[in-house]
């Protein structure tokens, strides 16, 4: 740690990078902690003023509640089926259109390149109206594939420029000689390129992942049925008419913020790299 | 092509089993075959929705009355040029796009700019980037509705140890609104650090230490070679969290409802209003007119930035 780094704003120096460390920290964790310490407080705790901060007497009667008041396995459930299947299947169609596009001599490759990035950044809250009209007439209304579909178009852009990337630095003479061996292109799309790909794949499933658990408007149009609901949705369940159990609340969020936050602190440094490489939204 | 041509003159050496000549396809083939799955699903969820939006909204269509859709022109864009809750949520998804982009740019860039200090340690100064983007717009919306709460919230006892007033935060619409535009920023404004904290790593040193010798000061240096450097991925990240900041819907709908009165609702909650509460799609689907326009202007931007990148 020599203290001759000379970039802009690094004004060199332990107590600087103490300073920076905090702010960084407080600004990305105290939400969260604040929600977890919350969870923790009984309801009397809640109303002292001034208030407290860290919990004097930790409970997790909250949690119990959580689990009791309302179905908040059934959303975990649907939150996770739904985000799972959504990005298998994200994953699937990326991976095919994505070979297409580094591999083959496409002769429209441009014009679908330029297809895909629209899509990106297509509103998919416009089409409230026709899809809902589109869910009611298929009967998928409260189904968990009338969130996998739009889900997987949500993530669908993101994946396949990710992938797109990453297959071609696959050499092209690892598949030719698969092909020599007997091996279809398709074979050898499904036997060399994505094994090799593996990490670029899974990073995309992550970020896939991520935007279906977070999605929250479609959800709440959807399926009302309290059986289908995801977790965003079902969270809000949770207020009375005049109440607002803030600890239960919190406790609820807290089992909702820990699936992602396992996958964020084991893939952390994946996460980042495919977020910044291929993959902006935010 | 010459791989292709290839491959099939050595394929006949080997005499694979018959079956995977079917799929031997040629290259033609082969792309629309891989393609179709996407161009399918595309067409499902974007582009028959897309044609089907424009043509509801010359329909009076809503499932309350039961009666069947009727063709009724330019009727209910009429409607909306004179309801001043249109032009209200209009209003306020625009003032949230013009505060809460521009300040989660310069947060983002504060963010970035401390997290590029040379730390020993890595993992925690990411994680803290990461854990906002991850949690979910709508836990967030939650989240901060709980820290801005007048009695027991946190932010007011801050201000009070601080020997400021507290703010009633969700009784007045100004209020209400930077409540709602501070969660926002703090949402977004990692991500946004995480993508300048990857342009800032790209950066060769080698550039400011040329600086220091010419004798250029920190803040010149910022100014003349951080930023210029760091203006095509800053571009894009704000395109796309124009989009997104233009479809505001999760934290509101969380925070506030909307209220007090409409006062902080946004053009995608009265969308969802219109659709889903009231299931007039009619007017819900010239609402989403307005708003898909608006991002179309941003996306024409978009593209023809990159365009002109390569």
């Amino acid at each position: 740690m020599t203290a001759t780094v000379t970039q802009p704003g690094a004004l060199s120096g332990k107590p600087l990078r103490a300073i920076a460390a905090i702010i960084l920290l407080v600004n990305g964790m105290f939400p969260a902690l604040w929600i977890l310490f919350t969870s923790l407080k009984t309801e009397a705790e809640l109303t002292l003023k001034p208030i407290s901060w860290f919990p004097h007497a930790p409970t997790l009667a909250n949690y119990m509640q959580a689990f009791s008041d309302q179905p908040l396995h059934l959303f975990l459930f649907n939150s996770l089926m739904v985000a799972l299947l959504s990005t298998c299947l994200t994953l699937f169609i990326s991976v095919l259109a994505a070979y297409a596009i580094a591999r083959l001599n496409l002769k429209y490759r441009g014009l679908i390149l330029s297809a895909i990035i629209a899509v990106s950044t297509f509103p998919l809250v416009t089409l409230l109206v026709p899809l809902f009209e589109i869910m009611r007439a298929l009967n998928l209304l409260n189904t968990w594939i009338a969130l996998i579909l739009p889900y997987t178009v949500l993530s669908l852009p993101v994946c396949t420029l990710m992938l797109v990337s990453f297959f071609e630095g696959i050499p092209r003479d690892l598949e030719n000689a698969a092909m020599i061996d007997g091996c279809t292109r398709l074979g050898a799309l499904f036997k060399v390129v994505v094994p090799l790909c593996a990490p670029g794949v899974f990073t995309a499933g992550i970020l896939a992942f991520v935007n279906a658990w977070d999605e929250f408007l479609l959800a709440l149009s959807f399926n009302s049925n309290p059986a289908l609901r995801t977790l965003p949705v079902g969270i809000q369940l949770y207020q009375g008419e005049f109440a607002f159990p803030w600890p239960v609340i919190s406790a609820a969020l807290v089992v909702g913020i820990v699936p992602v936050a396992v996958l964020i602190v084991i893939f952390q440094e994946r996460v980042v790299s495919g977020l910044t490489a291929g993959g902006i939204k935010g | 092509m010459t791989t292709s041509t290839l491959s099939t003159t050595d394929r006949i050496e080997k005499q694979p089993p018959a079956w995977t000549k079917m799929l031997d396809l040629s290259d033609r083939a082969l792309a629309v075959l891989l393609l179709a799955p996407a161009a399918l699903l595309l067409s499902l969820i974007i582009v028959y929705p897309v044609l089907r939006l424009g043509y509801t909204s010359f329909f009076s269509l809503s499932l309350t009355s039961g009666l069947p859709a009727e063709f009724v022109g330019l009727d209910n864009y009429r409607l909306m040029i004179d309801d001043p809750v249109f032009w209200e949520t209009t209003w306020n998804t625009v003032l949230i796009t013009l505060i809460t982009v521009p300040g989660a740019l310069v947060v983002g860039m504060a963010l970035a700019l401390l997290a590029n200090l040379p730390f020993r340690v890595q993992w925690p100064v990411r994680l803290s980037l990461l854990i906002p983007w991850a949690l979910p717009l709508s836990f967030a919306g939650l989240i901060f509705a709980w820290f801005f709460h007048s009695e027991y919230g946190v932010v007011n006892d801050v201000l009070m140890r601080l020997g400021l007033p507290g703010v009633i935060w969700f009784n007045s619409p100004n209020w209400a609104m930077a409540a709602i535009c501070l969660t926002i920023i703090w949402k977004t404004s990692s991500f946004m650090a995480l993508i300048i904290l990857a342009g800032l790593q790209t950066i060769p040193r080698s550039l400011y230490e040329a600086a220091d010798v010419d004798g250029a000061g920190r803040v010149r240096q910022f100014v003349e070679i951080t930023l210029p450097l760091l203006k095509p991925s800053i571009v894009v990240a704000l395109i796309f969290r124009t989009i997104t900041a233009l479809q505001t819907f999760d934290i509101p709908y969380m925070m506030t409802g909307g209220g007090p009165g409409t006062s902080t609702s946004t053009l995608a909650m009265y969308i969802h209003q219109n659709t889903i509460s009231f299931l007039d799609l009619g007017y819900g689907s010239a609402l989403a007119v307005v708003m898909f326009l608006l991002s179309m202007c941003v996306t024409v931007v978009y593209l023809r930035i990159i365009r002109t990148k390569g």
